[in-house]
């Protein structure tokens, strides 16, 4: 069959499927160009581009995709044109040759490395007859193309369907028994997922995919990939995706290697290079989000011809960069476990399984369409019946309209007829989006380039929410560098590089709440070069370099190490800055900010003045006025020299000084700043605890007070369980997902107990009971519990009971959270042996961990679904109602108890104290009062009988919440007063609700003047904006995926880093 | 009125052999049968022999060339030529449109061209598709190929 085994053998490149694979391991997408090139030169530069771009984000493949002489057979007119000096539209493989060619693809590697790997070349020919392709492919050592019978006859040209069917056949069996007789493995991809480009449902081009990926499989091709071309709504192409991957795992044999490429949109094009750019990004976000493991791009040169080498590269470096971050962001398109494919599937196999009987495919396939089984929407070819047409509906699905002899399930409203002017529009569809989202409307205008001012942009506060804008900001700086000096003045009024809570003189004994491992200030994780802004280590990678007895990444860093990591990485980022951008750091506070000019004059305390072109204002943690109830405690004290009022505050910046050794002093508050304050009286005034069996005991130092601490519940907030998940874990919610959410706040303002609560439980119930399952059964059966439960066919508890875990007690949130809500005490000592017992039952379910630990694990799902839960409540998703009442009052600190826990190790602090008698804790629904009669503070609870104790001292054991009507600091003063800052209000119908934070924009968070309009050069991230966003004090980045705390200080970057003009740089599609 | 007049009026649409978009086609089958045309529409790449045979057999009131590749002015001008020389079909009004690889209405050579060759009329990409109807309508009424117009551009 082959007569060439004499012919020049290149080394076989690199197996593709192998590639792929490897790269998919490696969490990174496969980019590859659509490129063609005439002569062998600019062929192999176009190749060793593209292997250069093989590094950072992207893994690439070469293509060397032929020209349309060759496509249709024509050889000599290829040569002929060759010859002519005219110039081919893409690189004519038969007349150049298997010798040049194997010479041309040697070229597809990264030749600054010193024994690089090549990377894979794929030719790309779309003919309908590729036996000569093939033949010339092999020969130099190109095991990897592409096509079909159906997708390379149908589009294109007149042959018939039968011929191109026995063309394929046979060329299909050479290649892959050629390939093997070199010890090669032959990859081909279908064509079928694109068919005429654009208009055909996603369905049919999933069917069509499979199909063809049969007919290859049936001979003797070993590794298949599968494509699929992003059509007109990005939901519905994750469906398709998806069900691609079903499909294709169901009917491929097991023999055969595969995966899933999609196409960057292959009709017609935007027609601005900005809407072809965002065009570009959403195909790769959709990429990564629907689990295709290759991509291939379009340039934005698409619309009219054929792109420049440049252009190529330029396209494939952004589709890594995109792609990379779309694996950490969330821009709405959900990923393809939390879509319902049940539309896709069902269409697509009833296609697939109506053609396919078994036999061969290709036979069965001109069968098929010969009956109109399959039949391709707006194809002229003479072989397809043409019955059908596709509609794009009003939420931008494409859908059939008409569905002619197709055998789909369902044939609902599909017999509409489509217009000559409405195919017009649907054709145009896609690229009249992307121009129009590319206007720039509503975007801050660049700042003009006048006389070598710079551009300033001044952070105030230089807490984790400001380092974060700045080091997104170096990022974004430095990817784009800025035509005009830029200067970068951060400001924070007690230490610059950490801020108040995190400053490095504070005492060691003050611990963070996240373990090392789960924190980072990078934006994106080391990678091997030196740190620099977006590539730099977690915390406990950079403890471990600093500190040889760093606990590792499951330890609590203490909080002024981390005060020093925070300087670290502004240290780095400043060190990575590009040129003509200055960092300048200033200790000062800032008390006022008046718009002037176009920008701002910011005042700092001590009299100094900066202009600044925009302002960021992430100032954190308030110190608002003290209500009536806390000003009545501190009026009390401040009238009594022997009593101390100490009001809620960073446990560091607490007097505690002034409460002396051997008084009574009460903390109102039992969450983290407790065990702060617990802490800081007991360590912190020389005490120690040594290990006594398995317990720990208090050896007092005798300075310290007796603590008499008291809240709501009466009881210490329960230890976060041992930390069991990797540094990069990431969550994916089954229920509680945020598709189901965005679906809900469409359709109506959310009552949070009706609509959240019922999907938020059923997860953690979920995740509960599947812990259970797993520890007893396994992990596979624990998967098919999962499994089972996120089809909520059936009610999870009955679930559990089929499976066996029904003997667990049921999770009670408000039982777990108020364990004393019913229950009174005869005495002080009846009440201590209940918290005790309390303790040490957390603490067993603590020890068992919070992957491993039914309790621990199902309490885990609040932290790990605070994003979804975010994008319930955000920006008025609640009614005002429910906002203030189920969601802040009730759930917010039912939330913190269940999921906020400290260390395991203050709980068995905590214990100790107990029992020393160092630490009461005085019961539920305490109160602390001022006793008028005896002139001492009292505490007492009502369901602890005949017990008051007197105090010498009251400590406000709670961080402030924000309200800005109460916050006195005299820059939010200024900027409520000039009506730069209002308060949020959450209105709806007739009821509102004043929450107190400042009203900002979504993305990137302008606050809202009073005039209503964004003051659109001042931003604000952080705590001030606490109740328009919920969870705000969150003080670090996660590796791995991008939390929101990264997404938000990125977005407020890019609109900095647009305020100025950027050096052009050719090939950029921007 | 006769039975020849009753028929509904028959269009065959076609690209030059080189071009394989079909788009194009798509939306012009469309638009004729909107307006009462009734279509032979011949798809992609379609050689010369296969255009004239086809105006042989349906014996059309018109031939519409629709083509987005560039190469329209060569290949447009080659088959028309072949559509004139034949008696059965010399008669038959023919238009051609699209891309034609003319650069707006400074090449009034190329248009001149094609004219020259035997179309009845030029329509160059930035004519306004929705006007090709009526203006069909024109050439149909008026029928024969003895009358030629000159570049429509809308």
């Amino acid at each position: 069959m082959n007569g060439h085994s004499d012919a020049p053998v290149q080394e076989p490149v690199q197996d593709l499927q192998e590639y792929v694979q490897l790269a998919k391991d490696a969490g990174k997408l496969v980019v590859q160009p659509r490129m063609g090139f005439a002569t062998p030169e600019e062929m192999a530069a176009g190749l060793r581009a593209v292997a250069r771009v093989n590094a950072g984000n992207a893994r690439t493949i070469g293509t060397i995709t032929l020209d349309s002489y060759t496509r249709v057979g024509d050889h000599i007119g290829a040569r002929r044109a060759l010859a002519g000096g005219h110039p081919l539209n893409g690189y004519p493989i038969v007349a150049h040759g298997a010798h040049l060619t194997s010479a041309v693809a040697a070229h597809a590697v990264d030749d600054r490395v010193e024994g690089a790997t090549p990377i894979p070349v794929q030719v790309r020919h779309g003919s309908a007859s590729p036996r000569a392709i093939f033949r010339t492919s092999i020969m130099a050592g190109l095991t990897a193309s592409e096509g079909g019978p159906v997708s390379y006859c149908l589009p294109y040209g007149r042959t018939p369907l039968a011929e191109s069917v026995r063309n394929w056949d046979a060329a299909t069996v050479e290649l892959a028994d050629s390939a093997r007789a070199r010890g090669a493995r032959a990859h081909l991809e279908t064509f079928g997922g694109c068919m005429l480009g654009q208009l055909c449902p996603p369905s049919l081009l999933v069917a069509l995919s499979v199909l063809e990926a049969l007919f290859f499989a049936q001979r003797g091709i070993p590794t298949v990939s599968l494509s699929y071309a992003q059509q007109t709504n990005a939901v519905q192409d994750v469906e398709a995706l998806a069900a691609l991957r079903l499909l294709a795992a169901e009917m491929l044999p097991l023999e055969v290697d595969w995966h899933v490429v999609l196409y960057t949109y292959m009709g017609v094009f935007p027609r601005t290079a900005a809407g072809a750019g965002l065009l570009l990004d959403a195909s790769a976000e959709l990429a990564v989000r629907g689990g295709a493991e290759r991509l291939i791009v379009k340039t934005a040169a698409e619309a009219d011809r054929i792109p420049t080498l440049a252009e190529n590269i330029a396209a494939l470096e952004r589709a890594g960069r995109v792609s990379d971050l779309a694996a950490r962001t969330d821009r709405g398109v959900p990923w393809a476990s939390e879509v319902d494919c049940s539309e896709v599937l069902a269409e697509a196999r009833a296609l697939i399984t109506a053609v396919a009987d078994g036999g061969d495919v290709g036979r069965a396939l001109l069968r098929a369409f010969a009956g109109g089984v399959l039949d391709v929407p707006f194809c002229l070819h003479r072989d397809n019946l043409g019955l059908t047409q596709t509609r794009i509906d009003d939420d931008g699905r494409l859908r059939w309209a008409r569905t002619g002899r197709l055998p789909l399930p369902s044939r609902g409203h599909a017999d509409s007829r489509i217009g000559a002017q409405r195919l017009l529009s649907m054709l145009r569809y896609t690229a009249d989006r992307h121009d129009r989202a590319a206007l720039p409307d509503g975007r801050p205008h660049a700042v003009p380039s006048g006389g070598g001012e710079p551009y300033r942009v001044a952070v105030v506060g230089s807490g984790p929410r400001g380092l974060a804008v700045v080091e997104r900001l170096a990022v974004r700086l430095s990817a784009d560098p800025p035509a005009r000096p830029v200067e970068i003045h951060l400001i924070d009024a007690v230490e610059v590089g950490c801020g108040r809570i995190w400053r490095t003189d504070q005492p060691p004994w003050f611990l963070m709440n996240t373990v090392a491992g789960e924190v980072t200030m990078f934006s994106g994780p080391p990678d091997g070069g030196p740190a620099r802004p977006g590539a730099g280590p977690s915390l406990a990678q950079w403890w471990q370099e600093v500190d040889a007895d760093c606990p590792g990444p499951n330890g609590y860093a203490p909080r002024p190490l981390y005060g020093r990591y925070l300087r670290f990485l502004l240290d780095t980022v400043e060190r990575g800055l590009p040129d003509g951008v200055t960092l300048r750091r200033r200790k000062a506070e800032v008390v006022d900010l008046t718009p002037e000019q176009g920008g701002y004059l910011l005042r700092t305390a001590d009299g100094e003045t900066l202009r600044a072109d925009r302002v960021v204002l992430t100032t954190g943690h308030p110190r608002p006025r003290l209500d009536r109830v806390q000003q009545r405690l501190a009026d009390f004290a401040w009238e009594r020299p022997e009593l101390r009022y100490i009001r809620g505050d960073s446990a560091s910046d607490m007097p505690l000084h002034l409460v002396r050794g051997g008084t009574k002093v009460g903390v109102l508050g039992l969450g983290l700043s407790f065990y702060d304050v617990m802490v800081a009286l007991t360590i912190g005034r020389g005490g120690r605890f040594a290990e006594d069996g398995d317990d720990l005991r208090y050896v007092a130092s005798g300075d310290e007070p007796v603590i008499v601490a008291g809240s709501r519940s009466g009881v210490p907030i329960p230890a976060r369980g041992r930390n069991q998940k990797p540094s990069r874990y990431v969550y994916r919610p089954r229920v509680f997902t945020a598709n189901r959410v965005r679906e809900l706040r469409r359709k109506h303002r959310l009552d949070f107990r009706q609509d959240v609560l019922p999907l938020l439980t059923d997860e953690m119930r979920l995740v509960y009971y599947a812990t259970a399952v797993r520890s007893r059964f396994g992990e596979d059966v624990a998967e098919r519990f999962t499994a089972e439960a996120a089809a909520g066919i059936t009610a999870i508890e009955a679930l559990a009971a089929h499976f066996g875990v029904d003997d667990l007690p049921p999770l009670d949130l408000e039982a777990l959270s108020r364990p004393f809500a019913d229950r009174r005490f005869a005495g002080r000592a009846d009440f201590t042996r209940a918290v005790l017992d309390l303790i040490e039952d957390d603490l067993r379910h603590a020890e068992q961990g919070n992957v491993d630990g039914p309790r621990k694990a199902a309490c885990d799902v609040l932290r790990d679904t605070r994003g979804v839960l975010r994008l319930a409540v955000d920006f008025s998703g609640l009614t005002p109602e429910s906002h203030r009442g189920d969601f802040l009052a009730w759930f917010t600190p039912l939330a913190s108890f269940l999921a906020a826990g400290p260390p395991l190790l203050r709980l068995r602090q905590t214990k100790a104290l107990i029992e020393s008698g160092v630490l009461v804790v005085a019961g539920p629904s305490v109160s602390f009062d001022a006793d008028q009669e005896i002139g001492r503070f009292v505490v007492s609870s009502p369901q602890v009988s005949d017990d008051r104790i007197e105090l010498d001292a009251v400590i406000d054991g709670r961080i402030p919440a924000p309200d800005l009507a109460r916050d006195l600091a005299p820059l939010p003063s200024r900027l409520r007063e000039a009506g730069l800052w209002t308060g949020y209000v959450n209105a709806h119908g007739d009821a509102s609700f004043a929450t107190g934070g400042v009203a900002v924009t979504g993305a990137p968070f302008h606050p809202v003047r009073r005039d209503g309009r964004p003051e659109t050069g001042l931003y604000v991230l952080g705590i001030p904006s606490e109740h328009t966003r919920w969870f705000t004090q969150v003080g670090s980045g996660r590796p791995g995926d991008w939390t929101e705390f990264t997404r938000d200080a990125d977005a407020i970057a890019a609109s900095l880093a647009s305020g100025v003009p950027v050096v052009e740089r050719a090939g950029e599609l921007l | 009125m006769t039975a020849l007049q009753e028929r509904a009026r028959r269009i065959v649409l076609s690209t030059v052999s080189s071009d394989s978009h079909t788009w194009n086609l798509v939306f012009l089958q469309l638009l004729f049968e909107e307006h009462g045309y009734e279509v032979v529409n011949l798809g992609p790449c379609v050689p010369d022999a296969v255009l004239l045979d086809a105006v042989r057999e349906h014996a059309p009131d018109l031939v519409v060339i629709s083509t987005v590749n560039g190469h329209g002015h060569l290949d447009g001008a080659r088959v028309v030529r072949k559509l004139r020389a034949d008696p059965l079909t010399s008669s038959v009004p023919a238009v051609i449109g699209g891309k034609l690889g003319i650069r707006g209405a400074g090449d009034g050579d190329k248009v001149q061209a094609l004219i020259d060759a035997g179309f009845d009329a030029v329509y160059t990409d930035s004519a306004d598709a929705a006007e090709l109807p009526a203006q069909l309508e024109l050439l149909t009424a008026t029928g024969t190929a003895g009358h030629r117009t000159h570049e429509c551009v809308a």
